[in-house]
């Protein structure tokens, strides 16, 4: 408890402030902004009826409440996270299954929970705090790291929150939560011999999960593989995003002016469609800058990693690593016709208060390690 | 102070050891992410800058869309050139599912139900019902006014996915150029909105989901003709369907063609008028009265009472409405002249009369002895047919008996002729079969033969059936169509002429621009001799037989006819049969002549004063037709006096 106290009171004196990492803020603001002017391209169209205006300024609003967010987050010592990781875990649970319970439906599926007027996906900021509670776990394994009793301890911890996710049913979110645990596990020095025999049996159990899912999950997901097959039933949001991405060429259309996206060709575009947008309007340059940014924040997460003071931020910061990672894979990947039609928002740039304030809240414990890193041991 | 990488770590709160932290894993996280990204960069790069054209093109061909310019249906116009089938706009209220947010359905439906007066269960249960796309237009409340059409239109802020179309339906109009459904409703029939089935099978031929198309009469035998081609145009839409604007016109549509029908709107009224008359003072409830040229088969007027109101129709009927039609027992939704058989009683003596004298029976002058009652041949002593006359008419030749219509005579002549060859002539007059107008839904009819009995089970016609298909009862049933052509046959001078509903094509001002020629069906095996026999025959009736009360007509030529009295059903608390009331003739100039221009049928169902109402229906017909002064209509209770069998 004392510590606790001492890091609060320490954080106003601003000592810590001179190891601020402007990298990792200037990414994380450049994004932003990226998915702000491409949220209000992508809306244009709407911004007759107030649809793109709205949006943007919804957009700024929520990024106002995440840079907030992420300061307040930054001054506090993150260990917090690693004295309360039992609590933090009731409370995912907890919360995971009110949404279930109470959660209004949205495009058929209970992913979010409206509280005083606002709708908040718990999914999200379930996956940050996840990867706190993950990596005290994992902390605290130390030299008992290489057990096979690590693997399965993780895998069960993070199976309930991925369950009740998939559940609502939000395949793409429970995929990330298996996303971060393998990355997380990986970095955390288990056993590779333990992983892969896991990673098997999980690719054996796969088309048991696939057998559970809806007709139309099951057809979105393989229309990767063949596009053609149904353009204009399961795979048209597919066909519709490749024509629009390729619509782009080098240096796009210009924004607000790709006419593909403008149109409502694609449903959910400035949500989980929004690299069309990008792709479309700003061609392949602008496809790569992005690429190239999420690049760059994650090598800049991986430095902190490395750099951290303790086992536990390393492990946080890894984990937000894995699950950005994972997610600009996923996302771009489905897009442009690599990966599975799943339904993962792109950090930073869709649109959508939850994920971005779980962002925020995310990148303000990174801060708060880097910060931190610098410090004399006790 | 910076941790040595790859060495243990010492934990800040209890100073144990921590974890290991691994340099390979780092760079293996950090080249994989490398490369994984470079992945996607590498797929985009041959999306974007390698087959960017490919996906650009695909891009534009699905912002347009064919789309169908519907053309304007035919209109359809009486022999007189007045237009009795046209189109007028009608407004429809459609919802667009998507656009209408789940919350504000109920608001906007209400508001709807409003300012339309419809039911709002009724708007609610017809977008319920819709499953297509939740971008189609779902029509749920046709033929609004277009007071309330314009009152949507300004509420259109408020009432989101809520569109108004213009579409044009049928109105049906009567001789006097005003809406009126009932005067020509079997005949002309309606259009409504194409149904599923109807759609499956059409959608080939271009009929779009919300089409309209011709259920009943002329308007759905003539669809072709009269839809004429939809045109079409490519249309820049967004994903959701909404069409956004014309880039050009594929082909224009061809409008439908406009059509004449033989039927004259002015006969078709006086003959609704006498025949409405004739039902009230007998009590009857079903009737019919068709009018046609012998010569060319042109059918000038058809009635089938009770009939509906088509108007009802073209704006989309309401259950209620449709369900009142569907309950009455007098069926108006049939057209009994060619939907419905009936026995046809002394009129089919012709026939009869026809096939003896053609078989070598008898010949026209031949005299045969006629009873009260006929004894069955082959049948116990006793067992047999009575004549409408329990005296019998002593001695009577082909003429005399088809005048006084003596059943006897006529018994003997079907038992004498045989059953087979009996109904060959019934079908070398047309019996058994369809006539081919083209209106949809003729019936065939019954014609007894060894044929017909073995499909029945049994070895073959019974001599008691064959002497009573020889008067047209029990076994022989026919449409009015069908007894009208045989008269109409041998009126003419034995042929069989396709009876004609559509005159030909015209203008839009109804002026014959083509004029369909007349269709010999069949030219009639029978002697001219026979056929004239008949023909006298059939003036004897007028003359000195049952109908001669109709001689008092001052007619422009020598009526000839028959009538017929068909009893049917079962025996009323008097020990009687109820029965129907047949008259049919034709008017040549002079006796025997095959220059008749006019032929006429009327039939009663069930008529239940004495008499034949049918005849004096003809009558009246005659009379308004041909414009004489005297009204020489009877009075109901004198029926019996002068007309019967």
């Amino acid at each position: 408890m004392g510590v606790a106290t001492a890091t609060f009171v320490e954080s106003f004196r601003g000592r810590d402030w001179r190891h601020f990492d402007l990298q990792l803020f200037l990414y994380v603001v450049l994004l932003i902004g990226f998915g702000v002017v491409m949220g209000y391209s992508a809306g244009f169209n709407e911004a007759a009826t107030g649809g793109g205006m709205t949006q943007t300024v919804k957009t700024l609003i929520w990024a106002a409440i995440g840079l907030t967010l992420f300061f307040v987050v930054a001054s506090v010592d993150y260990q917090w996270l690693r004295t309360l990781a039992m609590p933090i875990y009731l409370v995912v649970l907890a919360l995971l299954t009110l949404t279930m319970l109470i959660g209004t439906n949205l495009f058929g599926a209970q992913m979010s929970v409206t509280v005083a007027g606002l709708d908040f996906q718990f999914s999200e900021v379930s996956k940050v705090l996840m990867i706190a509670v993950l990596g005290a776990y994992l902390a605290g394994r130390r030299e008992r790291i290489g057990r096979l009793s690590t693997i399965l301890v993780a895998g069960a911890l993070m199976a309930i929150p991925a369950f009740l996710v998939f559940r609502q049913p939000d395949l793409g979110t429970a995929l990330v939560f298996i996303g971060i645990l393998v990355g997380m596990l990986f970095m955390s020095g288990a056993s590779l011999g333990w992983m892969g025999l896991m990673t098997a049996a999980i690719v054996g159990a796969a088309p048991i999960v696939i057998g559970t899912l809806q007709d139309y999950q099951r057809q979105r997901l393989f229309c990767f593989l063949d596009p053609s097959a149904d353009p204009q039933g399961a795979c048209f949001q597919l066909v519709q995003a490749l024509n629009a991405v390729g619509s782009g060429g080098w240096l796009g259309r210009g924004l607000t002016v790709g006419g593909e996206g403008q149109r409502g060709y694609i449903p959910v575009q400035s949500t989980d469609f929004i690299f069309t947008v990008v792709a479309e309007d700003l061609g392949f340059v602008g496809g790569v800058v992005v690429l190239t940014l999420f690049g760059l924040l994650v090598w800049r997460i991986l430095f902190i990693a490395w750099q951290a003071r303790d086992a536990f931020g390393m492990m946080i910061a890894v984990g937000l690593a894995s699950m950005i990672l994972f997610q600009v894979l996923v996302n771009i990947g489905m897009v442009i016709g690599v990966m599975p039609v799943t339904g993962i928002p792109l950090p930073f740039v869709t649109y959508g208060g939850s994920s971005l304030i779980s962002l925020m809240f995310g990148m303000g414990i990174l801060q708060s390690i880097r910060m931190r890193a610098h410090k004399p041991t006790l | 102070m910076k941790h040595p990488p790859g060495e243990p770590m010492t934990d800040l709160n209890d100073g144990r050891v921590d974890l290991h932290r691994s340099r390979a894993r780092f760079i293996a996280f950090s080249v994989t992410t490398a490369l994984l990204l470079l992945v996607l960069g590498g797929r985009l790069f041959q999306l974007q800058v390698v087959n960017g054209d490919v996906y650009a093109g695909r891009a534009a061909a699905d912002r347009t869309v064919q789309v169908s310019i519907a053309a304007p249906r035919g209109l359809i116009f009486d022999r007189a050139g007045r237009p009795i089938a046209v189109s007028i706009p009608s407004w429809t209220v459609k919802v667009r599912p998507a656009d209408l947010p789940e919350a504000d359905r109920l608001r906007v439906l209400a508001r709807v139900a409003e300012l339309t007066g419809a039911e709002r269960a009724t708007l609610r249960a017809r977008l319920d019902a819709f499953s297509g796309s939740p971008f189609d237009l779902v029509p749920i409340e046709r033929g609004v006014s277009r007071e309330a059409a314009l009152l949507i239109g300004e509420e259109a802020d408020t009432l989101p996915g809520v569109v108004i179309t213009v579409e044009p339906i049928r109105q049906y109009l009567d001789e006097t150029g005003t809406a009126g459904g009932q005067l020509l409703s079997h005949v002309i029939g309606y259009t409504g909105p194409i149904n599923r089935d109807e759609l499956q099978a059409l959608e080939v031929d271009g009929y779009l989901r919300d089409d309209i198309i011709g259920k009943a009469g002329v308007e759905v035998s003539f669809e072709e003709t009269l839809r004429g081609t939809y045109g079409t145009q490519l249309v820049e839409r967004d994903a959701s369907g909404r069409q956004l604007k014309v880039i050009e016109t594929i082909r224009e549509p061809t409008p439908g063609t406009n059509l004449m029908l033989t039927i004259d709107a002015d006969v078709q009224r006086l003959a609704t008028q006498a025949l409405t008359w004739g039902m009230d003072v007998a009590d009857v409830s079903q009737g019919v009265t068709v009018v046609m040229n012998p010569q060319t088969g042109e059918i000038l007027a058809m009635v089938s009472l009770p009939a509906y109101d088509n108007n009802k129709f073209a704006g989309g009927i309401s259950t209620e409405d449709f369900n009142v039609y569907l309950a009455d027992a007098d069926r108006p939704l049939r057209n009994h002249a060619i939907s419905d058989i009936y026995p046809p009683g002394s009129t089919y003596k012709l026939v009869t009369g026809i096939a003896a004298m053609e078989e070598g029976v008898t010949t026209a002058n031949r005299e045969w002895p006629t009873y009260g009652c006929y004894q069955i041949p082959g049948a116990p002593d006793g067992e047999c047919l009575y004549d409408w006359n329990r005296k019998g008419f002593g001695p009577l030749d082909m003429v005399d008996a088809f005048a006084k219509s003596s059943d006897t005579f006529f018994y003997q002549m079907a038992v004498e002729t045989g059953i087979d060859p009996l109904a060959d002539w019934a079908h070398e007059l047309g019996f058994g079969q369809l006539s081919g107008i083209r209106l949809p839904s003729e019936e065939e009819g019954i014609i007894a033969s060894t044929e017909w009995a073995r499909q029945q089970g049994r070895s073959g016609v019974f001599t008691g059936e064959l002497a009573q298909a020889g008067i047209g009862q029990n076994v022989i049933a026919v449409t009015p169509l069908q007894l009208l052509n045989a008269y109409a046959a041998v009126a003419n001078g034995g042929t069989r002429m396709k009876p004609m509903i559509v005159r030909g094509e015209t203008d839009l001002n109804g002026e014959l621009v083509e004029t369909f020629a007349p269709e010999v069906l069949h030219e009639v095996a029978a002697d001219d001799a026979t056929l004239q026999t008949m023909r006298v025959g059939a003036r004897e009736v007028i003359t000195s037989g049952h109908a001669y009360n109709i001689s008092d007509l001052d007619l422009p030529g020598a009526l000839s006819g028959k009538t017929g009295t068909a009893e049917f059903g079962e025996l009323t608390d008097e020990g009687t049969l109820p029965f129907h009331s047949w008259f049919v003739a034709y008017l040549p100039s002079v006796a025997g002549a095959t220059d008749a221009e006019l032929a006429i049928v009327s039939f009663n169902y069930s008529a239940v004063v004495p008499g034949n109402v049918s005849a004096e229906v003809v009558k009246y017909f005659l009379q308004l037709y041909y414009e004489l002064d005297e009204d020489l209509r009877l009075d109901p209770n004198d029926f019996s006096l002068v007309t019967a069998n």
